[in-house]
């Protein structure tokens, strides 16, 4: 909202901690990736370089980022809302899992088999349907082994892709 | 004319065979069963049910997407009527006087309106298409990289100013996905950018799995924290046909939408966007009491309805004669297209006439499949807004979760979009608003290899893009574009346009 509200108020401090947030983020993720292709050869107009693009889009960005952090401390703005932990937790780490366990992974000491949609889709319903406040655990099995069943079924079957059941029960 | 309805009549030939009938019918029915569901736009939808088209040849997997995206626009309209929750942008409109009709006891004759109204549009934007289509293909071949390279720069000016907010957060999101389509193995030299030496990268990051974490996973992060208000109608839901008088009022703003919508989804980066935001304006302009909208006018439903599709339809002009998808669904649809091995451009309807004009035989028997499968179905989709929305995101996950795994059948793909579902959470909560970044990313390849080339023919001059008069003029208009949007007196009005 930054650029369109015209009632800058005098002084400096900071007006929008949202904005603010943004601007230094921008410029965070630009440093990233000027960081990363600091390498690759920029070239010239005539001849590009692999790197010329990414380091020129990576400036603009440091620009804007710093654009967006200097117009916090001018234009009246939203503040930066709280984060929900619970969510990211288990949204993202029920898909984490799935990928985890689908056709298995080997990290070091720690090793799953291929497990299968059979296992992985329930596991996946089941942790995400944590992340609601008002959770039913019974409920929330019943659907796990329903939501399973009717993708096994679309997928696999009807569709026929190539997705793992159960291997290790299974054999497919 | 007659090579018009010559190619017309050979899409219908491709599109009127009973296995593309039923690709198509299935499509647009899964396509609002999803788009139903609150909270999921018709990004979401598409990204979710792209590995159902998986195993079909290109021309029924392009129908039957086809068909996916019509209902997805169609399903976000029934759930801003019927729950006042727009599934994206365009729909907000049908929310005002959509809704109040719905609590009026007339929900069924909104749903019926907008079906009829989006199937009007649907039947004039496919003659559009139809007769531009040929002539912009031409038009094509006179583009040199350099014309290619400002038609880009101009769609992305126009992404910026048309998107909702700040237009330099907009700005932002244009950049950041310009940077982050840079990942990955650099095309000419074979050098590796910005990988982390980590060889899934190594082909860049697919635009699936962005898709998905941006518009999927981090969406329903969204819609966790703000707790439920969801306002399914309890009244009845009425009958579904318009009544004469109805659509005596209906069909001028109808006529006048099309009109609006079909102009506007023509022009790169966005236009569709503003149609329907545009035909309810000048619906209250044109009305003897203005004071009736906002408050169940029909005609606040017809125009904007109508508005709405005919430019999701025109929409693919760009795409289909140029090959630059002008937002980010037609982004995804140039995703779903390269996994069935079609590169979108001006070659299509050279080389894949059946694919071409049966893709848009197509477009025409899937709106009229909406209006055959959505009116006797309301009931069923009355019944899915009411599944509590606890029970509807582990759904969404693991639909999600194994279609991105069926993309490339690669479990890594899974974690990452988590971590792009975290990227995209991040992003909502600063404010930015992810759809012209997910535009970014679909145009930074093709716009680095149109610059590379136009340097390359110029000697490494870049008055090549002020030197041709084709270029010039669209880099001119992008200049104009921002320009104007950032005069206060103007970008008051487009807080304005987009607050109503």
């Amino acid at each position: 909202m930054s650029l369109n509200k015209i009632d800058a108020a005098r002084g400096w401090r900071i007006r929008s901690t949202q904005d603010l947030a943004a601007g230094l983020f921008m410029i965070v993720l630009a440093g990233l990736a000027l960081f990363l292709s600091r390498d690759l050869a920029t070239g010239t107009l005539r001849q590009i370089g692999p790197g010329m693009l990414p380091k020129a889009f990576a400036w603009i960005c440091a620009g804007l980022g710093a654009l967006l952090a200097f117009n916090s401390l001018r234009y009246n703005g939203d503040k930066l809302a709280g984060w929900s932990w619970r969510g990211v937790i288990f949204v993202l780490g029920a898909a984490v899992v799935f990928g985890l366990t689908i056709r298995g992974f080997e990290i070091g000491p720690l090793k799953v088999p291929q497990l299968g949609m059979l296992v992985s889709g329930p596991l996946v319903v089941l942790i995400s349907g944590l992340a609601a406040e008002d959770v039913r655990l019974k409920e929330l099995v019943i659907f796990a082994i329903a939501m399973t069943t009717g993708c096994a079924l679309l997928f696999k079957y009807a569709l026929g892709l190539p997705i793992p059941l159960a291997p290790w029960l299974l054999g497919i | 004319m007659t090579e018009m309805f010559a190619n017309l009549s050979l899409g219908f030939g491709v599109a009127l065979t009973l296995k593309n009938i039923a690709l198509c019918f299935v499509g647009c029915l899964v396509g609002t069963l999803i788009g139903v569901l609150p909270g999921v736009g018709p990004i979401a939808t598409i990204a979710m049910l792209l590995p159902i088209t998986f195993g079909l040849d290109p021309v029924g997997a392009l129908i039957m997407l086809a068909g996916i995206y019509y209902g997805a626009q169609y399903g976000g309209s029934t759930t801003a009527i019927l729950v006042n929750i727009p599934g994206e942008a365009t729909a907000v409109v049908t929310t005002l006087d959509g809704h109040q009709m719905a609590k009026q006891g007339r929900a069924g004759v909104a749903l019926g309106t907008a079906a009829i109204g989006s199937f009007v549009a649907g039947c004039f934007a496919t003659l559009i298409i139809a007769a531009l289509g040929a002539p912009l293909t031409k038009l094509a071949l006179l583009f040199g990289p350099a014309e290619y390279f400002s038609l880009m720069v101009m769609g992305l000016c126009f992404a910026v100013v048309l998107a909702r907010g700040s237009i330099l957060k907009a700005f932002c999101m244009i950049m950041l996905g310009l940077l982050l389509s840079t990942v990955g193995t650099d095309l000419e030299t074979g050098q590796e950018r910005m990988t982390f030496g980590f060889p899934p990268l190594s082909d860049g990051i697919d635009f699936a799995v962005l898709a998905m974490g941006v518009f999927g996973f981090a969406e329903v992060l969204r819609n966790l924290e703000n707790p439920e208000t969801r306002d399914v109608v309890r009244t009845k839901i009425g009958r579904l046909l318009p009544s004469w008088e109805d659509i005596k009022q209906s069909i001028a703003p109808c006529l006048r939408g099309t009109f609006i919508g079909g102009t506007l989804g023509i022009l790169p980066g966005n236009g569709a966007v503003l149609g329907p935001f545009a035909s309810y304006t000048i619906e209250k302009k044109l009305a003897k009491d203005p004071s009736r909208f906002g408050r169940g006018a029909i005609e606040g439903v017809a125009g904007p309805e109508s508005a709405n599709n005919a430019g999701a339809q025109t929409a693919f002009i760009p795409l289909l004669t140029l090959g630059i998808p002008p937002n980010a669904v037609m982004a995804l649809m140039v995703g779903a297209m390269t996994i069935h091995g079609i590169i979108p451009g001006p070659q299509v309807m050279t080389k894949n006439p059946d694919l071409f004009w049966g893709m848009i035989a197509s477009m025409w028997i899937g709106n009229l499949m909406l209006l055959i499968i959505n009116l006797p179905l309301v009931g069923v989709w009355v019944k899915l807004l009411q599944v509590p929305y606890r029970l509807m995101f582990p759904a969404i996950l693991i639909f999600c979760s194994i279609g991105i795994y069926s993309v490339n059948n690669q479990p890594v793909d899974v974690a990452f979009t988590a971590l792009f579902g975290l990227f995209g959470y991040l992003l909502i909560k600063l404010g930015f608003e992810p759809a012209p970044m997910l535009l970014g990313f679909v145009l930074g390849k093709l716009m680095e290899e149109k610059l590379r080339q136009a340097l390359i023919i110029s000697r490494g001059s870049f008055m090549t893009f002020i030197e041709r008069p084709i270029s010039a003029g669209l880099l001119l208009v992008a200049v104009a574009i921002l320009v104007i949007a950032l005069l206060p007196s103007m970008s008051k009005k487009r807080d304005e346009v987009f607050t109503e």
